[in-house]
């Protein structure tokens, strides 16, 4: 590559940047040649939407070298970047609801007439005019965003990103919402064609495969390497992605009886990101799910929570079927369901109360004896908690926001432990605590396995569901994608899994979900 | 109706009663029925004197309401309108320059005043990042602070041409403030075809997908706030016309019903929809409801109770009709 004559329409090498003690880029370097189309690929939080936000002039780096077409490249802002022929689609769709297609086409300068005002006709034409040239003619440039459906907001993203005539084009996640993707495909190879470059991301390594030559792999904020795709297979890359270092295997498998009774049972839950979700859970059993953000997890974990109601589908505790109307009779129907939310700061402490209180504040209504609060019983029934999860007893009389994040998580797992539930549904429970703490809330979740308790657990981190669980669900685009269970449990299964790419199967898929069936489809 | 909400309107204006989606729609309608409520119960109320008193009543809160429009509209919150009217009636009653000219260096003391605060308004709310409701609040504390220091009491003169011109009648059947009101309808509409407008809204329905569109949204809001501080200086001045004297607490009435007019007049306080024309119609049905509820014979104590209930009807209705076309579209 460094004998190559041509100069590297893109490039950047140590990036750095931290959001204070978080380091989202470590140390990225990057080359896009012109007229090539380059792949990011990478896990959640690799750092791939910092690097557009710096590419798109969104963020300053904190440290590093760009340069763009063989000049320095440092731009100040968004506009700054499209002058100087950066333009991006973002993944978030930055389209905006309540102005026209032309408008939004246009932004931030529509088309003038009269007296240097806004025309509408001139705009609305120059928009019919871009969108029949990148073949979205379909669309009424008078149409209010609002009112288009999902797929073509998305590609409204694309043809504005286009529209500007870029020189570097960044598309990140372009086909989230598409089904149908030559349209785009063809676009992209057009733009390349042109002699711009493109950098493309998206987690379906198909279509990676298809429309890239090359690919960088980020890791936890380092580009870990540029591979040539064609003498990459699958597992290689998942494997670059994930790392090395990672464990391959580890713990004794607790196989849950299959003789344990049923202790939930979830068939065919759907919601607005749910398309048909099943499973079971029995007693004693760690039930890992795995999953990229925003595949309807998130969905899940809150209807079993009683926080969202499902749209259909059926949700069994103890063999009866359930209907939550809120997080009280989750955690109350039945045997019981606790729920630990997603955003700790916001829906799981109590800032500026005890701990104590933050631990027995969902049994109140047990503790109390004639509406009062014995403190004494109070206290009691927390310090036999917090031991379980280890958390000190000096810490009780804490404000909770004095505690660090470690054992804030400790307490809210106290709590839901308190709360005598049988079954406990976990989301991401060790998001940002140290390693240390990890390992106490581990032997706090098996233990509670161990007594017969179940428990449903969703991570972010893959090697934590190669470690815990028993049995591990795949969510992907509101689906039951995979199902692995003990030793099949690896992380590269995972990768694959999570990234809607199928493993070979050397055992036929379990027929016993009702999502089984479609794996073959 | 803002030409951004006729839009959406016209687009999808396939059944009779999809136009009423739009809050200016609903007020203005309301407005109609209880003016005929009110024309029926006192049979002056079409002489052109009442009319123009009907104005002149709803000039000064219409203009208010105008100015904090463009601030909701980009999902803001403006307090310190109160403030703004005190300071300006109070620099009116203080110091009066009489004559057209020296009406006219009012106003554009008045301009300068309102134009100021709105700077910091927005240097805080945009700049600074503080919290809109907070720092205007603030904003508004200080502003009826200094207007107490310039006039402690009720009491000064205003300038005479500002008060019998302003409030008069033109050629016998154009009230003066009619006419004002009217050319900041018709501002509003050039405005309306603006980048700074389109920003408005942009920013008002979702400020990071604006700032990734390439709006300056910092910016773009400042201008909001300072827009916002000059209508409300507009407010004090025809407030100021009508009273013919200063009051340090002249602005203080304005907080509540300020927003009320917004609210009525259908702009969201979600922001990214709405108009100015709403407010102002919003405004002047607030008026409206004291005549009316006059001409009947109800006691002046029950004003602020129709008033709420108003407010309140008026945004059922209008969610009642969102809701209904949203299952109309979804069938």
């Amino acid at each position: 590559m460094e004998g190559s004559k041509e100069p590297a329409a893109v490039s950047a090498w140590g990036l750095k940047k931290s959001y204070g003690p978080t380091v989202a880029l470590e140390d990225v370097s990057l080359t896009v040649n012109p007229g090539e189309i380059h792949a990011l690929l990478g896990e959640n939080g690799a750092g791939k939407s910092t690097l557009v936000k710096i590419f798109s002039g969104i963020l300053p780096p904190d440290s590093g070298e760009m340069t763009l077409l063989g000049g320095h490249y440092r731009p100040g802002s968004i506009m700054a970047a499209r002058a100087a022929g950066v333009s991006t689609a973002f993944q978030e769709l930055s389209v905006l609801p309540n102005l026209s297609v032309a408008q939004n086409l246009l932004l931030p300068r529509a088309e003038k007439g009269l007296f240097g005002l806004n025309s509408r006709k001139a705009t609305e034409e120059r928009a019919r005019a871009l969108l029949e040239k990148f073949g979205l003619g379909q669309l009424d440039p008078r149409q209010i965003v609002a009112e288009l459906a999902l797929s073509d907001k998305q590609r409204l993203e694309i043809v504005r990103a286009l529209s500007r005539d870029p020189k570097f084009l960044i598309l990140d996640e372009p086909t989230a919402a598409l089904t149908d993707v030559d349209w785009v495909f063809g676009l992209i190879r057009g733009v390349a064609a042109r002699g711009s470059s493109v950098l493309y991301i998206s987690h379906r390594l198909s279509e990676v495969r298809e429309l890239c030559g090359h690919a960088t792999i980020l890791r936890n904020g380092r580009s870990i390497a540029s591979v040539n795709l064609a003498g990459a297979d699958n597992a290689e890359i998942f494997k670059m992605m994930v790392g090395r270092g990672s464990r391959e295997r580890r713990r004794t498998v607790q196989k849950a009886k299959p003789a344990a009774k049923v202790a939930l049972k979830v068939a065919g839950l759907k919601s607005k990101t749910l398309r048909d979700v099943g499973f079971e859970l029995r007693e004693g059993e760690i039930l890992g799910v795995a999953a990229l953000e925003g595949q309807g997890q998130q969905g899940l974990f809150r209807i079993l929570g009683g926080v969202e109601r499902p749209d259909d589908g059926h949700i069994s505790v103890d063999d009866r079927v359930r209907h939550f109307k809120d997080p009280h009779d989750a955690q109350t129907r039945g045997s019981g369901m606790a729920f630990v939310p997603e955003e700790r700061k916001a829906d799981g402490i109590f800032p500026g109360m005890q701990v104590t209180s933050n631990i027995t504040i969902s049994i109140l209504d047990r503790l109390s004896r004639a509406g009062c609060l014995p403190f004494a019983r109070e206290r009691r029934v927390a310090l036999a908690v917090a031991e379980k999860v280890e958390l000190g007893r000096r810490y009780l009389g804490y404000r909770i926001n004095e505690l660090s994040g470690g054992n804030q998580q400790k307490t809210i797992l106290a709590r839901v432990l308190a709360t005598g539930a049988k079954t406990l549904v976990l989301y991401d429970p060790t998001r940002g605590v140290d390693v240390g703490t990890k390992q106490t809330i581990y032997a706090a979740i098996r233990d509670f396995a161990a007594k017969g308790g179940s428990v449903l657990l969703y991570s972010s981190e893959l090697p934590e569901l190669v470690e815990i669980a028993d049995r591990c669900l795949v969510i992907y685009g509101g689906r039951v994608f995979d199902e692995l269970a003990g030793e099949e449990i690896d992380e590269r299964s995972l990768v694959a899994g999570v990234t809607g790419n199928r493993r070979r199967h050397r055992t036929p898929v379990r027929q016993e979900t009702p999502t089984g069936a479609e794996a073959s489809a | 109706m803002t030409a951004i909400t006729a839009r959406s309107t016209a687009m999808r204006a396939q059944t009779w009663w999809r136009p009423l989606s739009d809050g200016a729609v609903v007020i203005t309608i309301i407005y109609l029925l209880l003016f005929a409520i009110y024309a029926m119960n006192e049979p002056s109320a079409l002489s052109i004197f009442s009319i123009t008193s009907l104005i002149n009543n709803s000039t000064p809160l219409a203009l208010a309401a105008a100015g904090a429009t463009l601030v909701i509209v980009c999902r803001g919150f403006d307090l310190s309108v109160a403030g703004v009217v005190s300071v300006t009636n109070v620099v009116m009653a203080v110091q009066p320059l009489e004559g057209p000219w020296g009406a006219l260096g009012s106003l554009f003391a008045c301009l300068a005043i309102g134009g100021f605060i709105g700077l910091i308004n927005g240097y805080l709310v945009a700049y600074l990042r503080l919290q809109s409701i907070a720092s205007t609040l603030g904003v508004m504390i200080v502003c009826q602070g200094v207007a107490l220091v310039i006039l402690d009491a009720p009491g000064g003169w205003v300038a005479e041409w500002v008060s019998y011109e302003l409030t008069d009648v033109l050629f016998g059947v154009l009230p003066v403030s009619g006419l004002i009101l009217l050319g900041v309808v018709g501002l509003w509409l050039i405005f309306l075809r603006s980048d700074l407008a389109v920003a408005i809204y942009a920013i008002g329905a979702d400020e990071t997908s604006a700032a990734l569109s390439g709006i300056v949204t910092r910016r773009v809001r400042l201008l909001a706030y300072v827009g916002a501080g000059l209508l409300y200086a507009c407010a004090g001045y025809m407030l100021s016309a009508q009273t013919a004297t200063g009051n340090p607490t002249a602005g203080t009435p304005f907080i509540i019903l300020t927003f009320a007019a917004v609210a009525i007049g259908g702009t969201s306080f979600s922001g990214g929809s709405g108009g100015v024309i709403g407010s102002i119609i919003g405004a002047a049905t607030l008026m409206l409801l004291q005549k009316v509820l006059f001409s009947t014979g109800v006691s002046s104590f029950y004003t602020g109770l129709f008033q709420g209930v108003i407010l309140i009807l008026a945004i059922l209705f209008r969610g009642a009709v969102v809701a209904l076309a949203a299952r109309r579209s979804a069938a």
